[in-house]
């Protein structure tokens, strides 16, 4: 029931947006392009009767050949969920930062600069948050090779100041 | 007249630190004893989940969820198995749903004594903390009865559960829900009651409802800033849907209310459990699942009410035994975003407390 409302208001989000809309177990997803991130998701939040204003969770995801960043939406005030997928171009993964309308984006996005590379325009602390500072390679894309014991064995040195 | 400034300190606090629950580091900039500044630094126990559940069959990756929340062992399976299963479409018997709530509830009891005994403990108080820790063992010895290990459980399978808890399990079950009241009574009197304790946590690092939400703040944290919200109750997965009970709401937004809270779901919990002993039926605990668990190509995106937190699994499969991307979404790594916002003005011993009632698991947060 309150899936085709919603429905409804997505798509015509999605025009605005240039995005397409499908549904995959019953659950909305909205597949736009990583320029036109700030503006879907601000559309999102003010969908009205149905707002997608509770950002749940973030996260990256290689799909070989494009990066895609994840945005699960949900609200405190009613059912509606919706997914939001940006897709990210993966030679040069670029995307606008969302912790201007959720101070929640903060970690996970520096988990998915971390895990995939991905680098978020207008993020306050854009650092690694799991690896260390000077960890080379990005360990969740699907290239990522895993080191070999012989590499793993080294002794990391401390560098100065940390 | 002029006032002297203190000289900034830059204060390392962890990993290897008695009040930071596992191995969590903040770095602290100090002006005298107030916080001007915290960065917290995390990943020290970081075992890459995501990376390993890539080379590892959907059944293979059930022990490794154990390791997330390692005091709630059996949600994490169930979110996860949770996850599988409605990604391939199982429905799975009445009785295993039936114990799946009743180690789910049982885990979450477990977790919020350990949530107020470790509370206690940063507040120095010894004799709270051997209070709880020492109720929690009985829970403890029904997982050992039924699944052989007392921390991590892993009894839930891709369809069902993996054994039936042994003829002992239900008398020490029932005593133990007899004997509840009693306990909550204990730690009321021995760490609530207590001058010094409500002294150090009441209005201590307000969080208020509008930032709570902005931070994607969930479970007991942001139902102790006023948010009447529970998956429980907003998406009954399983068969929430089948009981009698409230979702604890408070309004006080500090640390106090964000301990406390979990005394009224522990409260909840015990109703949960009563009822699914009450009404658990006869009959097998699981469902027929292929012998290779190949789900169609697909994704899902799961959350249960994990005691610290929505606790959501995002599955992508490509048709393959193995997934392609799995994502954890765990609560404490997501509620530990206040710690910095919250704590700036506060005391060096204020920010013991407010990171002690975020109850944050080092295991969920480094994944």
């Amino acid at each position: 029931m309150e899936n085709k409302v919603l429905r409804e208001q997505v798509e015509k989000l999605a025009t605005q947006v240039n995005g397409e809309v499908e549904e995959i177990l019953g659950e909305l997803i909205l597949k736009v392009k990583a320029s036109y991130i700030n503006e879907t998701l601000k559309g999102a939040k003010s969908l009205a009767n149905t707002p997608c204003d509770f950002l749940h969770d973030l996260c990256g995801l290689d799909a070989v050949d494009h990066l895609e960043v994840i945005y699960q939406l949900s609200s405190l005030r009613g059912p509606q969920r919706l997914r939001v997928k940006a897709i990210v171009d993966r030679e040069n993964p670029v995307i606008d930062s969302v912790t201007g309308i959720w101070q929640g984006a903060n970690f996970l996005e520096r988990e998915a600069y971390d895990m995939f590379g991905i680098s978020f325009k207008g993020h306050p602390n854009l650092k690694r948050i799991y690896m260390w500072d000077d960890f080379e390679g990005y360990p969740l894309r699907k290239d990522y090779v895993t080191e070999p014991i012989e590499v793993r064995n080294i002794v990391r040195t401390r560098i100065e100041g940390e | 007249m002029t006032i002297a400034n203190t000289e900034e300190l830059l204060l390392n606090m962890g990993p290897q630190h008695p009040s930071m629950h596992g191995l969590f580091r903040m770095v602290v900039n100090l002006e005298g004893e107030t916080v001007t500044k915290i960065e917290p630094k995390i990943g020290y126990l970081h075992r890459g989940m995501e990376k390993l559940a890539e080379s590892r069959t959907y059944a293979q990756f059930i022990p490794y969820t154990d390791r997330l929340d390692y005091l709630a062992s059996p949600h994490n399976n169930w979110a996860y198995v949770q996850a599988v299963e409605k990604l391939m479409g199982v429905e799975i018997p009445e009785r295993a749903e039936y114990l799946r709530v009743i180690f789910g509830e049982l885990a979450r009891i477990a977790s919020h004594q350990v949530c107020i005994a470790s509370t206690a403990l940063d507040m120095a108080g010894w004799s709270a903390w051997s209070y709880a820790f020492r109720d929690r063992e009985r829970i403890c010895d029904m997982y050992e009865m039924t699944a052989g290990s007392r921390l991590t459980v892993n009894n839930m399978r891709i369809g069902g559960m993996s054994n039936e808890p042994p003829p002992e399990f239900w008398p020490a079950l029932k005593s133990f829900l007899d004997d509840t009241p009693e306990m909550l009574d204990e730690y009321n009197g021995i760490f609530f009651g207590n001058e010094i304790a409500q002294g150090r946590l009441k209005s201590v690092g307000i969080l208020s409802k509008e930032l709570a939400e902005n931070l994607s703040i969930t479970g007991p944290v942001l139902r102790a800033s006023g948010v009447n919200y529970d998956v429980r109750k907003a998406e009954p997965y399983s068969i929430y849907d089948r009981f009698d009970f409230n979702v604890p709401v408070r309004y006080g937004c500090d640390s106090y209310d964000r301990t406390i809270i979990r005394m009224d779901e522990i409260v909840e919990s015990i109703k949960i459990i009563k009822q699914a002993v009450r009404d658990i039926p006869e009959g097998p605990i699981m469902a027929k699942v292929p012998k290779v668990i190949k789900p169609p190509v697909g994704e899902v995106y799961h959350r249960v009410e994990n005691p610290k937190g929505e606790l959501g699994f995002y599955i992508v499969s490509d048709g393959t035994t193995k997934p392609a991307r799995l994502r954890i979404r765990p609560a404490t790594f997501i509620n530990l975003q206040m710690l910095p916002i919250v704590s700036l003005g506060w005391k060096i011993q204020d920010v013991v407390a407010i990171f002690a009632t975020l109850d944050a698991v080092l295991g969920e947060v480094d994944k």
